[in-house]
């Protein structure tokens, strides 16, 4: 048993961001553990993703035409086989939609335990201390395993540039597991945003609302500030949810990824989830009245005024005089 | 018996047998509509019906409109005698009223009556026509006109007949009719005298009773039905408490009002008695702001699905379908009401709005068919005790910054138990608000104590939404949680809770002294325990919230409250009684306000601001006080009128103090 | 065609989550427990199917505190019927949960396993896709609406940046759930308390020996606040100028 393996995604064409947060982690976990960093790549055609892994001393390339398109059953069968024939100490996937899919069914089929939602990982001799969120955000729980084991890693919390360079990047091709014949389940289409009307994710400045807006009709408060500021509105999942706005406003982990100048967090508690869309942004001003409120601790600045009275208040300031 | 009496006869078995085919067509669902105990005090119903018909109370609150009727109304009573006079003489010749003066007093009352009703008729029909009033938006104007035709053809048949009598010659009332003879003198002079009078005497005599009979198999399917159901549904109106709802048996399968037939008896004999005069949508304030309920629509809606469902045929074609819930009454309507009572406030027949419009919102409960803010808000009420969707522990969080200590009711005596109530406790707007109740109080060394955590929400605007379960659940709660603590009255600053815990928790066990903190305040400014120095000398208005006013009838004390700290007060037009609703009540506050074109807070704003004097408008309700500030702000009144609690007012009228004084 | 819902209780954020003195778990005396919002997804979105294509749903939980009320909600919901599951230990993460699950499951002839996609204490992995494993079946998570066409069952997957896949899956199956088709209907106090005093709630225990977690916590606390937010001072107006203040010193609005 020795080095780190990762789990890489990817829409086909690129490698998603995450991948390389979780190569520049495994190399730095691979230094002290000892071994290599592989990446595994499942794919129709894994070419174009293999160019950019070079953060990664092995890729590991299964290439099947049932592997076209992300299919959860295909994608764990392939995790599974490679964990089996690489006997890795440790393997990260991403805390994205494939994570929840792959990761605590890689680990149960592979009789290692999982640990979740971690945002910080480093070794202590053969042992691997991981901090994960819980709890919304409001908890952190600091883990000891030994290895071998599986880390579900949070976006955002490594960084980047790490993990683009580094590793030898040899390809070693794999045979697509057996079980890829025997499928129980298959992909019927995908759906992507609707394109071309709306997309916040260019905007410069965002101002998003949450739970704490109360209703609908209190959107208006919010949009009469973006307007004034000329800033996009956004939301948090449960205003989606609830139908208060549309899906495209959605930022977080199930929605988009913003890096605004600035992003104003009007009502949102800053559970992780949400914080994965927009913390990246410039400057990041949080309302809510509740002191605790997680969202404070990645703002820069905050306050607990009652957004009811301080968004107009914001607004009258910002309107053109006379 | 002559051929023309047989033929009468004949005319009026045939009307008789008709009419009453299709009474009993009407009455038939009453017979089978579930029981209503609507028996018991006979004679304060008997003295209701008394004042309401005989003193036309409420008809004379539009003053035109209520004259006019009164002349209608009294004329018909009258010409009572008419009718027995001219059926009993064409049934059997020679009958005559003569003995007790029918042809003297009786026939001069007569006589003036019957100019009266046309005077009355025509007043109506320029109201109607001519004037044009907003709340007879919807009404069916067919029927009206039909009615006021009828009316005019029965009362100016029998005036002719008699002039046509007198100028035949011989009448021996003549000398006491002076209207009859006066027309009697018109024809003389065209030459219809004597013997050329007679045919007309005959033709005008048999309007008159074909018109009555006509009349009487017309009403049936026409709003005239209140002739005869009037009465009873004013002899027969809800007694009760005003602040309590029927109640719902919560062991059956299914709650509330799903089919028109499961209506209770009285229910029913509402909508017959409806005459869609409109007074109760005119001082609607749903209907106001534009939204989808008129309460005068509804009980016509109603009313028009139980006809076609009998089969009788209503009186309006296709009124909505099948069903009651969706297709007749559609969620909007129902979800749009305040429960504020003005439209019950004014109704001449006693009809009941609100009860209808609750046990129809209870099946839509059952059914799932909330609203979604409404939904989360049950939720919240359900999971934590208050409708902001925070822990039950920040509920008295307002009390950790006073620098003193409130005491715990639940652990040790107190005279005056302050139940909060949820807007007091959670809303940052209103939160300074009971913070200064509680300097006040303290002040007043009253020996006061709080529940905490222990408090829940009163349930007055869960019940007033239709979720029976959450209400008792609630109530049974805050009832167990009373029962322990040790006090001699309740004081609570919201008027929904003083409704709930004075009106609906007796019926659940909790039996207790309520009074609002007006009243509290009152009793210490004129007992001396507080003493204003410092005169508030200012104009202020002041809104009597529905709960508080019409439904407790708590108008005096806020008044009174004011008037001794200086305050002049200028009354708005639409005050006490009939108070025009913030539109907060009946869970609306938990509701979402799209579909609202002029919020009724805002129309009340401007009502004050056109007073011209009053720089303040003075509420004592929580919710008035997050209503109204946002109204000022949102019409942009902030410089002209400022919203102010009557706390405020006592406070600023006091010397301040550097340390507050404790109690105990 | 049977459908299990798999249901389970966290601790209600709207409060303090306490930590005990062990420093190691969660105050699990003080807390204040809630049915997991994914959970009440994946209930609703049985119902759904229930009604539409006539399934039948048993509601499924642990034993445990406070369980009795959620099970007695459920059918209130419209579960056909509910199962406590008992097990020799008090664990509930998903681990022990999936092999307790799996031996009660495999016999009760189920066709579709609907779960809540993850939940707020789940550390060590999410039940969906442990108990597929043990149960051998295929299954898809992040789901946010199921329908049935015949006898296979079609999930919408989501995915970041508003990406949405459709997946068919042959049943016997488990599902993740993240957002039922329509939003989590209103049941009324007074049918959960008709149920609550009429319905029945069944038990079985399960047998088998709880799974090593292979890991420790050693330590649970509030993340450390590091420099956190400046926060703004003041009544909402000077709050308010204070924003505009900072907004126009760096250029982000209009001077």
């Amino acid at each position: 048993m020795s080095g780190v393996l990762v789990y890489v995604e990817s829409d086909g064409e690129r490698v998603a961001p995450i991948s390389f947060e979780l190569l520049g982690l495994a190399r730095q976990l691979a230094d002290s553990l000892g071994g290599d960093v592989e990446a595994l790549v499942a794919s129709a055609d894994p070419s174009p993703l293999v160019r950019e892994l070079g953060g990664a001393d092995t890729i590991l390339e299964v290439t099947s035409p049932a592997l076209a398109g992300y299919l959860p059953e295909a994608q764990e069968m392939v995790l599974v086989d490679a964990i089996r024939t690489r006997d890795p100490a440790v393997v990260l996937v991403g805390y994205t939609s494939a994570g929840l899919d792959l990761a605590a069914g890689a680990a149960t089929a592979t009789a290692r335990p999982l640990v979740a939602y971690c945002v910080g990982l480093k070794v202590d001799g053969s042992d691997v201390i991981g901090d994960s969120q819980l709890y919304g955000g409001k908890l952190l729980a600091t883990t000891r395993t030994p290895a071998p084991a599986v880390f579900s890693v949070v976006a955002g919390s490594f960084p980047e540039a790490a993990g683009h360079a580094g590793g030898r990047g040899e390809p070693v091709v794999m045979a697509p597991p057996a079980g890829l014949a025997q499928l129980r389940s298959r992909v019927l289409g995908t759906t992507g945003t609707g394109a071309g009307t709306l997309d916040i994710t260019k905007a410069e400045r965002v101002v998003s609302v949450g739970r704490g807006i109360g209703g609908p009709d209190n959107i208006e408060l919010a949009e009469e500030l973006a307007a004034a500021m000329g800033a996009e509105l956004g939301a948090s999942r449960p205003v989606v949810d609830s139908g208060w706005l549309p899906k495209e406003r959605q930022v977080g982990k199930s929605g988009m990824t913003v890096k605004p100048k600035l992003y104003m967090a009007v009502g949102i508690s800053g559970a992780p989830e949400h914080l994965e869309g927009m913390h990246d942004a410039g400057l990041v001003i949080a309302v809510n009245t509740d002191g605790n409120a997680p969202i404070f601790k990645v703002a820069d600045y905050g306050t607990t005024c009652d957004l009811f009275d301080l968004l107009p208040a914001i607004t009258a300031l910002l309107k053109p005089v006379g | 018996m002559a051929a023309t009496s047989i033929a009468l006869l004949a005319l009026i078995l045939v009307t008789l047998a008709w009419s009453g085919y299709r009474f009993w067509r009407l009455l038939r669902p009453l017979t089978k509509a579930a029981p209503e105990n609507r028996f018991d005090q006979p004679l304060r119903r008997v003295w209701g019906v008394v004042t309401n018909v005989g003193g036309h109370t409420r008809l004379l609150q539009i003053r035109y409109s209520g004259i006019l009727h009164l002349m209608i109304f009294s004329g018909f009573v009258v010409l009572l005698t008419a009718v027995v006079q001219e059926f009993g003489r064409g049934l059997v010749p020679g009958f005559s009223l003569a003995v007790i003066g029918g042809n003297t007093w009786i026939a001069l009352l007569q006589d003036i009556f019957e100019l009266l009703v046309v005077v009355g008729l025509a007043m109506a029909a320029y109201n109607r026509y001519g004037r044009r009033p907003e709340r007879f938006k919807g009404s069916n104007e067919r029927d009206a006109t039909i009615i006021l035709v009828l009316i005019f053809c029965v009362v100016a048949s029998l005036l002719l007949h008699d002039a046509f009598r007198i100028a035949e010659g011989h009448y021996p009332s003549a000398s006491w009719r002076p209207f009859s003879s006066a027309l009697a003198a018109v024809a003389r002079l065209v030459g219809l005298r004597g013997a050329a009078a007679q045919p007309w005497a005959h033709v005008f005599y048999w309007t008159h009773i074909l018109a009555i009979l006509g009349f009487l198999a017309y009403i049936p399917t026409s709003k005239h039905l209140h002739v005869f159901v009037g009465i009873p549904n004013i002899y027969f109106r809800d007694l009760g408490p005003k602040g309590t709802l029927p109640a719902a048996d919560l062991t059956q399968p299914s709650v509330g009002l799903k089919e028109i037939h499961q209506m209770g008896w009285k229910q029913m004999l509402d909508l017959y008695a409806c005459t869609e005069c409109g007074r109760c949508q005119a001082v609607c304030p749903a209907f106001a702001a534009g939204q989808p309920l008129s309460p005068k629509l509804l009980i016509m809606d109603l009313r028009d699905h139980l006809l076609e469902q009998e089969g009788i045929g209503s009186h309006r074609k296709g009124v909505g379908g099948d069903l009651l819930l969706g297709d007749t009454i559609h969620d909007d309507t129902l979800w749009a009401c305040t429960t504020c009572r003005a439209c019950m406030q004014v109704c001449p027949l006693h009809i009941e709005h609100v009860p209808k419009i609750v046990d129809m919102r209870r099946q839509l409960v059952e059914q799932g068919r909330l609203e979604p803010r409404l939904q989360d808000t049950l939720a919240s009420l359900a999971q934590y005790g208050n409708s902001f969707n925070q822990s039950e522990r920040m509920r008295s969080k307002w009390a950790k910054d006073l620098g003193f200590t409130i005491k715990d009711a639940r652990k040790e005596p107190v005279d005056v138990l302050w139940f909060v109530g949820d807007f007091a406790s959670y809303d940052p707007r209103v939160q300074r608000l009971t913070q200064s109740v509680a300097r006040v109080l303290t002040r007043a060394q009253v020996n006061f104590g709080i529940l905490y955590e222990g408090e829940r929400n009163s349930g007055n605007d869960v019940r007033r939404v239709g979720e029976e379960g959450l209400f008792e659940m609630l109530a049974q709660h805050n009832i167990e949680t009373l029962g322990k603590c040790d006090f001699q009255r309740i004081m609570t600053t919201d008027p929904h809770s003083l409704n709930a815990l004075g009106q609906e928790y007796p019926r659940l066990g909790g039996s207790y002294p309520v009074m609002h903190y007006t009243q509290l305040l009152l009793e210490l400014l004129e007992g001396g325990a507080l003493q204003p120095t410092r005169g508030q000398e200012m104009v202020a208005t002041y809104h009597d919230p529905c709960y508080l006013g019409r439904y407790n009838n708590g108008f005096d004390a806020p008044r009174r409250v004011m008037e001794l700290l200086g305050v002049k007060v200028h009354e708005m037009p639409r005050c006490r009684e009939n108070s025009f609703c913030c539109g907060a009540g009946g869970g609306r506050i938990w509701m979402d306000d799209k579909g609202v074109k002029e919020r009724p807070s805002e129309s009340r704003i401007r009502e004050a601001v056109a007073l011209g004097d009053a720089g303040y408008f003075v509420v004592a309700c929580p919710k008035d006080v997050v209503m109204y500030s946002a109204a000022v702000q949102s019409t942009g009144m902030e410089g002209r009128i400022q919203v102010m609690d009557v706390i405020e007012l006592v406070e600023a009228a006091m010397e301040p103090v550097a340390v507050p004084v404790g109690v105990g | 065609m049977h459908i299990a819902v798999i249901l389970k209780q966290v601790p209600d954020l709207v409060e303090e989550v306490e930590v005990d003195s062990n420093g190691t778990d969660i105050d699990r005396d003080s807390i204040k427990w809630k049915l997991n919002e994914f959970d009440d997804h994946a209930l609703e979105q049985a119902v759904l199917l229930k009604e539409s294509a006539g399934a039948e749903v048993t509601a499924v939980a642990l034993a445990g505190d406070g369980v009795d009320q959620v099970l007695y909600a459920a059918v209130a919901r419209g579960a056909d019927r509910a199962l406590k599951v008992a097990t020799s230990d008090d664990r509930t993460d998903a681990p022990r949960a999936a092999a307790a699950l799996a031996e009660v499951l495999t016999d009760m002839g189920v066709d579709l396993v609907l779960t809540g996609v993850q939940a707020v204490d789940d550390l060590h992995g999410q039940l969906a896709p442990i108990l597929a494993t043990h149960l051998g079946w295929p299954h898809v998570s992040v789901v946010s609406g199921v329908n049935l066409e015949g006898n296979q069952v079609r999930a919408q997957q989501e995915y970041s940046g508003g990406r949405m896949a459709t997946i068919e899956v042959d049943m016997p199956a488990v599902l993740g759930v993240q957002a039922a088709t329509r939003p989590p209907r209103y049941v009324p106090i007074s049918r959960l308390r008709q149920v609550m005093a009429s319905a029945e709630l069944a038990s079985v225990s399960a047998a088998g020996e709880a799974p090593a977690l292979g890991s420790t916590v050693t330590r649970l606390a509030a993340p450390a606040q590091g420099e956190g937010a400046q926060m703004l001072e003041g009544r909402p107006e000077s709050v308010a100028e204070q924003i505009v203040a900072l907004l126009r010193e760096r250029g982000l609005v209009e001077a």
